[in-house]
């Protein structure tokens, strides 16, 4: 039994937004413009993304209904109907409500009849962990086809107001991701048989090393505070000590680089990748600076992957966490040249608490 | 960055050598001392105990590279010079680590007064290196040294800084910690040219990822240690 990745789809929500525009839509924080926005644009290398709200701060489209524009656009582009599904697998950061969760959202959404449902939560590897429980699924003979969707509205997060009520001083931390993330959603739909030019799941492994490293992106702690935002006497005072503030430690985000190379050197292994095999390398770094240094230290073990090589959408349609790699994979899909027999390696390290996650797919005939 | 390494069996050995370095950096995650490092939560009474436990490790230290190259036989007589060029460079580092006790606040005196046996960790990493450092042609001692000079380069890039910022002491304090990782840049490159000349069979790549290992689980040992001892 193998399970193939048939179809894929993605939704990016209005215009694509310019470096220079991103400020005049999330808005200047106590009427400042950031002194940091040129230099973090800089090292993440982005040009373009989306938002899903407007200059007004009004949202435009929910994070569960940019899902459902994704499912849409992947059972356009497939054989399958909608009623066919039998299995929504689901994952995002932040869903629209903090419950129910995010795949009872986006199944209403829908109007997808009887499915079982699984909502993974997490970061940017939730999309995998949601598509490793749909590929199981499959596996264990209890569905045929299931859609797996990624959806991320992170601007909410971003609009300056946000900011203000947490106090005078934006502190690098919290403004940091304010640069570098933006809206989206990819959709997969999973067959238990292969069509033309259908990707087959080889395998999908993850490694998750929460116990050894400190958090180093999150939501819902202030900084030098141990409460989790719950703890606090009422909501307005957690959001008044910065407690709901997306934050990445920099401090400790380059963990991110031998963390990603560790799990890509034990694949190799135990023989599941086999460097020179590999035709298309598809990789959900954050931003080009880490790209360059995890290339650096593969090469430094003597199991580079060759430039040529690798695929990224993220310059032009921004990093839309847990989305990005099924965006990826979608606009590779649709754009790129590749043969039947290609071997397509997927990693997805997550600098949350540290998950690293890698699939390789082979493209049939 | 690894131009150094030609063989074959020494790029595997590298490939080994970063996996052992990269599970040793989890297990260094794990140590409450260092969560605490790294959560900030260090007092200067936590720098002074480290540098305390730390200083019979230093100490050791030259004495196991000297006599690392004292036995290495004519065969290897250009890994000798490297290595007692190596001992020459690191042989005083401990008075450095004393001078930082002492701005952090400690007694001469009471460093003086430490002994190996304080830290069970400190006298396990020490018998297995000198254990060793006493075969012929210890080659293996390769491991020894990319774990050790690995963690001087992590001290000066993120535990220097994190423990002026957390115990407020200044630069004066962590000068030890500083100096060994700007040396250890220098003494890396110099490393991999070492493991390109002494890995080249598989026996010898074994025997340097199973050093390297031993090495790592003993060097925590003696860092949890550091919290238990006297």
């Amino acid at each position: 039994m193998s399970v193939y990745i048939s179809s894929t789809g993605h939704f990016l929500p209005g215009p694509a937004i310019s470096n220079d525009e991103m400020e005049s839509i999330l808005g200047l924080v106590h009427g400042k413009p950031s002194r940091l926005r040129r230099r973090i644009l800089q090292s993440n290398g982005i040009q373009q993304r989306h938002y899903a709200i407007d200059a007004e701060h009004r949202t435009l489209f929910s994070n569960s209904g940019m899902a459902a524009k994704a499912v849409e656009n992947c059972l356009a582009d497939s054989f399958i109907g909608k009623s066919q599904l039998t299995m929504l697998s689901a994952a995002t950061s932040q869903g629209d409500l903090v419950l129910p969760g995010f795949g009872s959202m986006v199944q209403a959404e829908l109007q997808l009849a009887d499915v079982e449902l699984h909502t993974s939560h997490g970061i940017c590897s939730s999309s995998m962990m949601a598509l490793k429980a749909a590929y199981t699924g499959i596996l264990a003979g209890e569905h045929s086809t299931a859609m797996v969707v990624a959806s991320e509205l992170t601007s909410r997060l971003f609009k300056a107001r946000r900011y203000e009520v947490a106090g005078a001083e934006l502190d690098f931390n919290a403004e940091f991701l304010r640069w570098m993330l933006s809206d989206g959603a990819g959709a997969l739909l999973l067959e238990s048989s292969p069509r033309a030019g259908s990707f087959r799941i080889d395998w999908i492994r993850g490694f998750s090393h929460a116990d050894a490293y400190p958090v180093c992106m999150s939501v819902g702690q202030a900084p030098n505070e141990n409460r989790s935002w719950q703890d606090y006497p009422s909501y307005a005072e957690a959001e008044a000590a910065g407690a709901l503030l997306l934050r990445q430690d920099v401090r400790v985000l380059d963990a991110i680089v031998q963390l990603g190379v560790d799990g890509y050197l034990r694949l190799i292994a135990e023989g599941l990748i086999q460097p020179e095999r590999v035709d298309h390398v598809l990789c959900h770094y954050s931003s080009h600076y880490f790209k360059s240094k995890i290339f650096d230290m593969m090469q430094q073990a003597g199991v580079g992957l060759a430039e040529e090589k690798w695929y990224s959408n993220l310059y032009h349609r921004g990093n839309t966490g847990c989305a990005s790699i099924f965006i990826m994979l979608d606009e590779f899909r649709r754009t790129q040249s590749y043969q039947p027999g290609d071997t397509i390696l997927c990693m997805v390290p997550e600098s949350g608490r540290f998950n690293t996650v890698y699939m390789q797919l082979t493209v049939m005939d | 960055m690894s131009e150094a390494i030609k063989s074959e069996v020494a790029q595997q050995g590298l490939q080994a050598l970063m996996r052992v370095w990269f599970d040793f950096e989890r297990q260094l995650g794990r140590i409450p001392l260092l969560q605490r490092l790294q959560r900030g939560q260090f007092s200067l009474d936590d720098y002074q105990k480290l540098l305390l436990h730390w200083r019979q490790q230093v100490i050791e230290g030259s004495r196991w590279i000297s006599r690392c190259a004292s036995s290495f036989d004519r065969e290897y007589s250009d890994v000798r010079s490297a290595i007692i060029g190596h001992a020459r460079d690191e042989h005083r580092d401990y008075e450095m680590l004393e001078q930082d006790f002492v701005a952090a606040g400690g007694q001469l005196a009471a460093i003086h007064a430490a002994t190996r046996a304080a830290n069970i960790g400190s006298e396990a990493l020490h018998g297995f290196i000198m254990y060793r450092a006493s075969q012929p042609n210890p080659v293996d001692l390769v491991g020894a040294m990319w774990i050790i000079e690995g963690l001087g380069q992590k001290m000066a890039s993120s535990w220097a800084g994190q423990i002026e910022q957390a115990t407020g002491c200044d630069s004066n304090c962590t000068r030890f910690m500083r100096y060994h990782g700007s040396q250890d840049e220098h003494h890396m490159q110099e490393l991999y040219q070492l493991l390109d000349r002494v890995c080249s069979t598989p026996e010898q790549l074994a025997a340097i990822v199973r050093t390297a290992k031993v090495v790592a689980r003993l060097y925590c040992l003696q860092l949890e240690e550091v919290e238990h001892g006297q």
